[in-house]
């Protein structure tokens, strides 16, 4: 591929390929975390069917962040004075129950990564939802990236965090906004000589996109993944 | 407790739900779509996986899948296919109420016991044994208001108490109670039991370990085959649960099924956990529990008792959780407007103040053609308070070209305009603040009866009222003179007041200048220079002509109800219908323009292509005073117009006579138009031009030679 005459930005076949390759990868190099899976999603009838292959996104789910205690608690305090309402003690005490006290709010988050087929570029969809599923405010969110993490996102120019509907889902998501991937894609990729010399330019594509966007929310990405081999 | 010195009760801890956001707008859609009203129990699915890290249990899941999928509709998300490890899917039933009422009484008891009873029934006849995921059968109470986007929700997990409860023998780490061998071999086994699609999914099973440290995997329904002679046997589950000393929640039912079925006393079993993918000795738990089997077990009708509703924070109570930020269809409305906004400040304009746009208030004078259309372009531009005064109702003809107004507005003599405005606003973006006024602007030319005059004094005092409660205002009626007045208001209190005016193919939109009288701590530019004791400097005769002219200052004539002298406003009732957008458009823009401008209302006019360095520095570009308009020509140029000091409307002597005499001047200059003429003079300055025909269009002023005729 020549990367002084390309624009950053890859067709939907070639997202195809590199997306297997990334979940390829992954299983290969790091398999202590969680892999990313291909959710496949069947076409709407109205879509051409010449369209190439099937319709999906790579998925990341479930991943713990960190722990939160006390926002949480304040933001259910309202509904809360509801419930004590429910005057009935259904059952008598069972000695053999574990009484647990307050788990620690876990964080769980949720990684899209889907094709922009107006952009020709992946883009990061994003969740971050509390252990009883109530989603977190991007204001909390942040607070809870590591400090590097929120430095990127706050000082480049490239990362903008919009709340969208998700393309499958059909539910407002966050995301990364696609519209200077391609530059930063073209970028990235011509400051690495050795990726540009070789063939498989394109299967390392979503590897290198995904070392920088999973800054953004706090993802580590091992080391061995952007190793050329 | 009686007879057991030995072991501790064996304590179990709770399963924990978790509930996808997906689930409840699974639901939401279920209930508006397909439900309505009935309240039967829905069949829904479950699912948990063996605890997968040291500090977290597992929960019991539900997701958008977890609900059957609307009559006709194949979900869009792939239907969860058996096999999949990190799903085992557990049976459940879910009442879902339709008032909070009924889900506080909802009988939580007997539901409870009816749950209990399908697994007593399923443990009895064998069915527990063949699909052991039954053993785990749950129940969900839900009330979902879907108002407020709130989800009122109760998990309860029934399991069959043993009275009295079991006792633990003792309880360890996996790895501490096999050998090496057959820790190697229980663990590969135990893979390859999670890897099969088969049995991946699976949660309840038998480890048999022969005597050479060879242990295999089995169905529970293989029980028989288990029982040769120095073989070990494990009862083994999937345990969502962390701790180190305690099991999780579904080996109470596995108890009951194993003492009722196999008349087991002494169970030995494991709690199954997993670390990246594969089985963990470390954290997996092997113990042996002691159970006396209660009286009345051995009968499968009588039930015993069950326990199982979910702790939260430590109390009984049920659960609620809000989803309004991404249900409520008005609250995703506002984020995708402002979403709009932050794109373009992102990508086009960094200094795009978009909290100025957010929180000015504009007043637009007329909701007719200018100001339907005015209203909508300062929505786009992320106004949202906006109040709307007009005196008019919707006729039959105005839905065409007044872009607020339906068909319904017209009937029955036609909604108020300034009211049908509003809730058209509205009906496009509920987050919009629109109020209405309906109210006549009192013009100078249309004399008032004594007994009109105190309506129209409350309606002169109404409207300072409303320009003084505003940031900007928009004077977009269809008359000359009824600028004058609120032109005289907003010179007072130096509003940023914006005029647009239609011809047949010709339009007009300007600034009006700042107002005549300043303080100095208005006047930012010349802040450094003015001394600071002085206050209201009138800058009338040397620096009138600094400022830029309103509407009127262009005029030798004052305002008056006659077809003489005819300006742009009245000479046509019909305009071309693409001037009303195009000028609307261009007045919304320069008020943006305004907003980002250092100096604000006392930026000097610019002109387009100027040389002056400011103007190429302004990332909205230049700011126009005038914009004069032409459709035929379809031509378009900027100007500039200073302030008269014989100006009816804005100069130094009209705006402080009314500062001295208020509404008392005001119904003066109503009911004698040539009052206005005289007290600025301007009944001098014609006599002594009257040798010159003057027309509005065609006067040259040799003063003001910024002018250029259209």
């Amino acid at each position: 591929m020549d990367i002084s005459s390309w624009d950053g930005t890859i067709s939907l076949a070639e997202f195809h390929v590199a997306a297997r390759a990334l979940v390829e990868k992954w299983k290969r190099v790091s398999s202590a975390s969680p892999p990313w899976s291909w959710v496949s999603c069947p076409k709407q009838p109205w879509v051409a069917s010449h369209e190439v292959s099937v319709e999906g996104y790579l998925s990341l789910e479930n991943i713990i962040l960190v722990s939160i205690k006390e926002e949480h608690d304040e933001l259910l305090s309202f509904p809360q004075k509801e419930e004590t309402s429910c005057s009935d003690k259904e059952e008598s005490i069972d000695i053999a129950t574990l009484s647990q006290s307050d788990r620690d709010e876990i964080c769980y988050y949720d990684l899209h990564i889907v094709y922009s087929a107006s952009y020709r570029v992946p883009v990061l969809y994003f969740r971050v939802y509390y252990s009883d599923g109530e989603p977190l405010e991007f204001e909390d969110i942040k607070k809870h990236l590591p400090a590097h993490s929120a430095k990127t996102l706050l000082d480049s120019k490239w990362t903008f965090i919009t709340q969208e509907e998700h393309p499958y889902l059909k539910r407002p998501w966050y995301k990364l906004h696609p519209c200077g991937t391609g530059e930063w894609m073209k970028l990235l990729f011509q400051g690495d000589v050795s990726l540009a010399r070789n063939g498989a330019a394109i299967e390392v594509y979503l590897i290198s996109w995904l070392s920088f966007v999973g800054q953004v929310v706090g993802l580590r990405i091992p080391y061995e993944m952007l190793n050329q081999l | 407790m009686a007879g057991h010195d030995s072991g501790s009760i064996l304590v179990f801890a709770q399963f924990q739900s978790a509930v996808d956001e997906g689930f409840w707008h699974r639901l939401s859609s279920l209930k508006l779509n397909k439900l309505g009203i009935d309240e039967s129990p829905i069949p829904i699915t479950g699912y948990y996986a063996p605890c997968s890290h040291p500090q977290v249990s597992n929960n019991l899941t539900l997701l958008a899948q977890s609900l059957p999928s609307e009559s006709n509709e194949q979900s869009s998300t792939a239907a969860t296919s058996r096999g999949n490890r990190n799903r085992c899917p557990i049976r459940g039933i879910l009442y879902n109420t339709n008032t909070i009422e009924s889900f506080h009484t909802l009988d939580k008891k007997s539901l409870l016991r009816a749950e209990a009873k399908k697994i007593w029934d399923d443990i009895h006849t064998g069915r527990a044994v063949e699909d052991s995921a039954l053993l785990s059968r749950f129940l969900l109470i839900s009330f979902a208001d879907l108002k407020k986007w709130n989800f009122h929700y109760w998990f309860a997990f029934p399991v069959l108490v043993l009275d009295p409860p079991a006792t633990l023998v003792d309880l360890m780490p996996a790895s501490q109670y096999f050998s090496l061998e057959e820790a190697e071999s229980v663990s590969a086994a135990c893979n390859e039991w999670r890897n099969s699609s088969l049995t991946a999914d699976v949660p309840f099973f038998l480890v048999s370990t022969d005597p050479n440290s060879h242990a295999t995997v089995k169905h529970l329904k293989d029980w028989e085959t288990c029982q040769s002679d120095g073989h070990k046997l494990l009862f083994g589950f999937y345990d969502p649960c962390h701790l180190p000393h305690n099991p999780g929640w579904p080996l109470r039912n596995y108890l009951a099924l194993i003492c009722v079925r196999w008349n087991l006393k002494s169970v030995r079993f494991l709690c199954y956990r997993e670390s990246r993918g594969f089985a963990d000795l470390g954290s997996s738990l092997v113990g042996e529990a002691l159970i006396t089997v209660p009286q009345g077990w051995r009968d499968h009708q009588s039930l015993p008792n069950a326990v199982g509703w979910e702790h939260n924070k430590g109390r009984q109570v049920p659960r609620s959780i809000s989803l309004a930020k991404s249900m409520d269809p008005t609250r995703l409305a506002i984020s995708a407007a402002d979403l709009n906004l932050k794109l373009m400040r992102w990508r086009a304009l960094p200094s795009l103040n978009l909290n100025a746009l957010s929180s000015i208030k504009c007043l637009l004078l007329g909701a007719g053609t200018l100001g339907c259309q005015v209203a909508r372009m300062l929505m786009a531009w992320g106004v949202r308070k906006i109040t709307l005064l007009d005196n008019g109702r919707v006729a039959m003809s105005n839905p065409l070209r007044q872009s607020l107004y339906t068909l319904d507005d017209c009937l029955n003599g036609g909604e108020f305009k300034a009211t049908a405005a509003v809730k058209s606003l509205t009906r496009i973006f509920p987050a919009v603040d629109a109020e209405g006024v309906v109210m006549a602007i009192p013009m100078p030319g249309h004399p008032v009866s004594s007994q009109e005059e105190d309506s129209v004094l409350e309606d002169c005092r109404r409207l300072h009222d409303l320009i003084d409660s505003h940031d900007a205002v928009f004077l977009l009626t269809d008359t000359r003179e009824s600028r004058w007045l609120p032109t005289l208001l907003c010179a007072n209190t130096n509003k940023i007041t914006i005029t647009a005016a239609l011809g047949f193919d010709s339009f007009l939109v300007m600034r009006h200048g700042a107002g005549p009288f300043v303080s100095s701590h208005d006047f930012k530019v010349e802040a450094a220079n003015a001394s600071s004791a002085v206050e209201n400097i009138a800058q009338a005769d040397k620096d009138e002509r600094q400022r830029l002219g309103c509407y009127f200052c262009n005029d030798v004539v004052a305002p008056i109800d006659s077809t003489a002298n005819r300006t742009l406003d009245q000479q046509c009732t019909v305009t071309r219908p693409g001037l009303a957008p195009i000028a609307s458009a261009l007045a919304v823009e320069l008020l943006v323009g305004i907003l980002h401008h250092p100096q604000g209302i006392y930026a000097e006019g610019e002109v387009a292509n100027s040389l002056t360095s400011e103007s190429s520095e302004q990332p909205l570009g230049v700011l126009p005073h005038q914009i004069r308009g032409s459709l035929s020509q379809f031509s378009q140029m900027a100007l500039v117009g200073h302030s008269s000091n014989s100006c009816t409307a804005c100069c130094s002597t009209v705006v402080s006579e009314y500062r001295e005499r208020g509404m008392e001047f005001i119904i003066q200059a109503i009911n004698h138009p040539t009052y206005l003429e005289d007290l600025t003079g301007l009944t001098e300055l014609m006599r002594s031009a009257s040798s010159f025909k003057l027309d509005w269009d065609n006067e040259t002023d040799p003063d003001e030679d910024d002018y250029v005729d259209i």
